[in-house]
């Protein structure tokens, strides 16, 4: 069923490529469109997974990337609408696209955890994913305004020039995205912790439940990337750190973020795949 | 009906005689008037700006309008017509609305692209429109070129890039910062190009403008002229510690800013806008390396800006084939009036006969109640409509006024349509589209 949104965001990202490249407005209206098509049938698939199976809609790899995908159009879709800056589609729609391949390709597991059959699940997941999908949306703000500022600063204004939005929008809504995300991002991780040690007291032989500790892989690398993002957060406030500085560590940060959602999950994790 | 266009532009005369034949300076709204009035020309409309001016008309003789117009110029400027008739350009018919096109488009423009003429063509009609001089040619040429100018501009490149030194930096100081209200602006050294800069960032709505320089009494003129106010200029430092955009040009020999000076300000949040158009430079060229400082000089914006000039001259072409498919369809528009008064007169007359036909039955329908009796009115109506519509866009749809006029004729004959007075409809036709239609067939 989540190939369905994927052939739709597969169009608007196309879409989107071209208004990037022949700045046509109408072909740029027409992708808005479909994509906000797209989000509602998406909306639609995991109302219809959540359904079938209660806490099922991130409770796999594949659900969990489905609903990343599903946030981060939302989210683009709500900064597009409110700054009516549309140059950004042609880098997120990418990402929607790869998260929704995953959740397509990967297996999606129909078995429900007892684990994670917690309130404390639903806003552990649904905030960290929603902390990534402003991260991503920072990060490509992040890459955006490097890639403008290296053309005004060389005094070679061309391609990213006559296409991209001012720096000083790029870097307001850089920071704007990194502090929702953070704020996301801890709520997840406070939250994580309350319910890894609620779930070790109550079931005190699932090796699964005893495993969570600091040292698994991923619970580390999110640390890291909170670690990142805070850091991001100070640096603006205290050290000027604004601009060129903020935009790459943002994108550094999302780089963190993928290699905690992607390799990570697939890989290396013990306690944390479910 | 014929479209007829004379006037000069500044292709074909020089400035000293375009400004004798100027109309923008006086009242064009009178100018238009007294043509309308003094020529037979049926429409007319003046477009007058400091490039060109000329006449729009529509008429019926060409020949005989043209001296009108050619007289209308010598009298209304009080000039010797052998003085401007060399000068004067004429066109006909399509010609007319592929000059307009382009002059809308901005492909006629000194500057190509530049955006002010269409505003210019739009004032130009709303002028002859006001005062109804425009009719319907005049109407349609006009709306047609208020379209092309748009294709142009929303399709094409033509009009994009600033193509004079300040406005380039004017549009880097937006990439920068955004929206410029609220911005601060130094200006240092108080020649003509720091004043028009400031004065085009004035109109972007920034904030404070400050300006230094060695002459106070200069500073002060120009912080006058573009709402700004003069620092001394042991002041300058502290100046640019506060500023946002800085334009120098000042006479200096050596740099006034050092690369040290820059560094020493650059503690804070926000980038510093550097335009510096002065030759020799003003700031250290190091001080452009400095993280979050933007150095621009006099070189790199005129770099800019043939840059842009050339992107523009690479969209003329595109532009062109937008003015001729507008030319294009404009014309077959031209064509279909030749045929409306006939198709006017047919469906006057179909109509006439489908309300004798109901009045003949009118005893036989009496019966029916009210609602039926519309419904009968609304069917036959209906019928009509439907019989004549594809003949009419058949006739509309001939390739040239020739084969039309045969066409118009033949329907004229078959279904036996006269005038009013008695004369065959045909013979009115070119003079019907003189009075605004109140009945435009589909």
């Amino acid at each position: 069923m989540n190939a369905i949104p994927l052939a739709i965001y597969l169009v608007a990202a196309a879409l989107y490529a071209v208004h990037f490249a022949r700045r046509d407005a109408g072909v740029g209206r027409a992708a808005t469109t479909v994509l906000v098509a797209g989000a509602f049938v998406h909306t639609f698939v995991i109302g219809m997974q959540t359904m079938e199976v209660w806490n099922a809609a991130f409770a796999s790899a594949s659900r969990a990337a489905s609903t990343f995908a599903w946030l981060l159009a939302l989210s683009y879709l709500y900064t597009e609408l409110t700054t009516e800056e549309r140059a950004m589609g042609v880098f997120i729609l990418p990402i929607i696209v790869v998260l929704q391949v995953i959740s397509t390709v990967a297996p999606s597991g129909t078995q429900p955890n007892p684990l994670l059959d917690s309130p404390w699940f639903w806003v552990h997941m649904l905030s960290l994913l929603f902390a990534y999908a402003s991260f991503a949306l920072a990060g490509v703000l992040g890459l955006t305004y490097v890639l403008q500022f290296k053309e005004i600063k060389k005094k070679s204004l061309g391609f990213f020039y006559t296409r991209l939005p001012s720096l000083q929008v790029l870097d307001v809504m850089n920071a704007r995205t990194v502090t929702v995300g953070w704020i996301l991002l801890t709520v997840g991780v406070v939250v994580g912790v309350i319910w890894a040690t609620q779930a070790q007291a109550a079931s005190p032989l699932d090796p699964q439940a005893q495993a969570f500790s600091i040292g698994d892989p991923k619970i580390l690398v999110t640390m890291l990337t909170w670690v990142v993002y805070s850091f991001a957060l100070v640096a603006r406030r205290t050290m000027g750190w604004s601009g060129r500085k903020a935009a790459w560590l943002s994108a550094a940060g999302f780089a963190i973020v993928m290699l905690s959602f992607l390799p990570i999950n697939y890989l290396v994790t013990t306690s944390h795949s479910f | 009906m014929h479209l007829f266009l004379l006037g000069v532009s500044h292709r074909t005369a020089p400035v000293e005689l375009r400004e004798r034949l100027d109309f923008s300076s006086r009242d064009v709204g009178a100018a238009v008037e007294a043509l309308c009035a003094r020529t037979g020309a049926a429409e007319t409309v003046v477009l007058s700006t400091c490039n060109r001016s000329e006449m729009y008309v529509a008429s019926e003789d060409v020949a005989q309008t043209k001296q009108e117009l050619v007289r209308f110029l010598a009298e209304y400027h009080q000039l010797p017509a052998d003085q401007f008739v060399p000068h004067l350009f004429a066109r006909e018919d399509d010609q007319v609305a592929h000059h307009l096109f382009r002059v809308a488009a901005g492909l006629d423009s000194l500057v190509v692209g530049e955006p002010q003429v269409l505003g210019q063509v739009k004032d130009a009609f709303g002028v002859a429109s006001e005062r109804r001089c425009a009719g319907p040619f005049l109407n349609k040429l006009f709306t047609s070129s208020f379209a092309v100018g748009k294709r142009v501009r929303t399709e094409t490149a033509l009009g994009e890039g600033a193509v004079s030194v300040s406005f380039a930096a004017v549009q880097l100081a937006r990439k920068i910062f955004g929206k410029l209200a609220g911005r601060r602006v130094l200006v240092i050294g108080a020649g003509e190009m720091g004043k028009l800069t400031a004065q085009h960032l004035r109109t972007q709505g920034v904030g404070d403008i400050v300006i230094t320089g060695r002459t106070q009494a200069r500073a002060v003129e120009i912080a006058v002229a573009v709402d700004g106010r003069a620092v001394p200029w042991s002041e300058l430092l502290p100046a640019l510690g506060n500023a946002d955009i800085v334009i120098t040009a000042t006479g200096s020999q050596l740099p006034i800013i050092t690369k040290a000076n820059v560094a020493a300000v650059m503690d804070r949040r926000e980038p510093l806008f550097i335009i510096d158009i002065a030759i020799p430079r003003d700031v250290e060229p190091g001080a452009g390396d400095i993280e979050q400082v933007f150095l621009y000089n006099v070189d790199d914006l005129q770099t800019i800006v043939q840059e842009n000039l050339s992107r523009r001259s690479a969209e003329i072409q595109r532009a062109e084939e937008i003015v001729a498919e507008e030319v294009g369809r404009f014309m077959a528009w031209r064509r279909s009036r030749t045929v409306v008064p006939t198709v006017v007169a047919l469906r006057q007359q179909f109509d006439t006969i489908r309300r004798a036909e109901l009045q003949r039955l009118d005893s036989k329908l009496s019966g029916l109640d009210a609602d039926t009796r519309a419904r009968v009115d609304e069917i036959t109506r209906l019928i009509v409509e439907k019989l004549l519509l594809e003949p009419t866009e058949q006739l509309k749809a001939l390739p040239d006024e020739e084969t039309q006029v045969a066409y118009a004729d033949a329907v004229r004959r078959l279904f036996g349509l006269r005038a009013d007075d008695g004369a065959p409809v045909t013979a009115r036709e070119a003079g019907a589209a003189k009075r605004p239609s109140t009945e435009d067939p589909r």
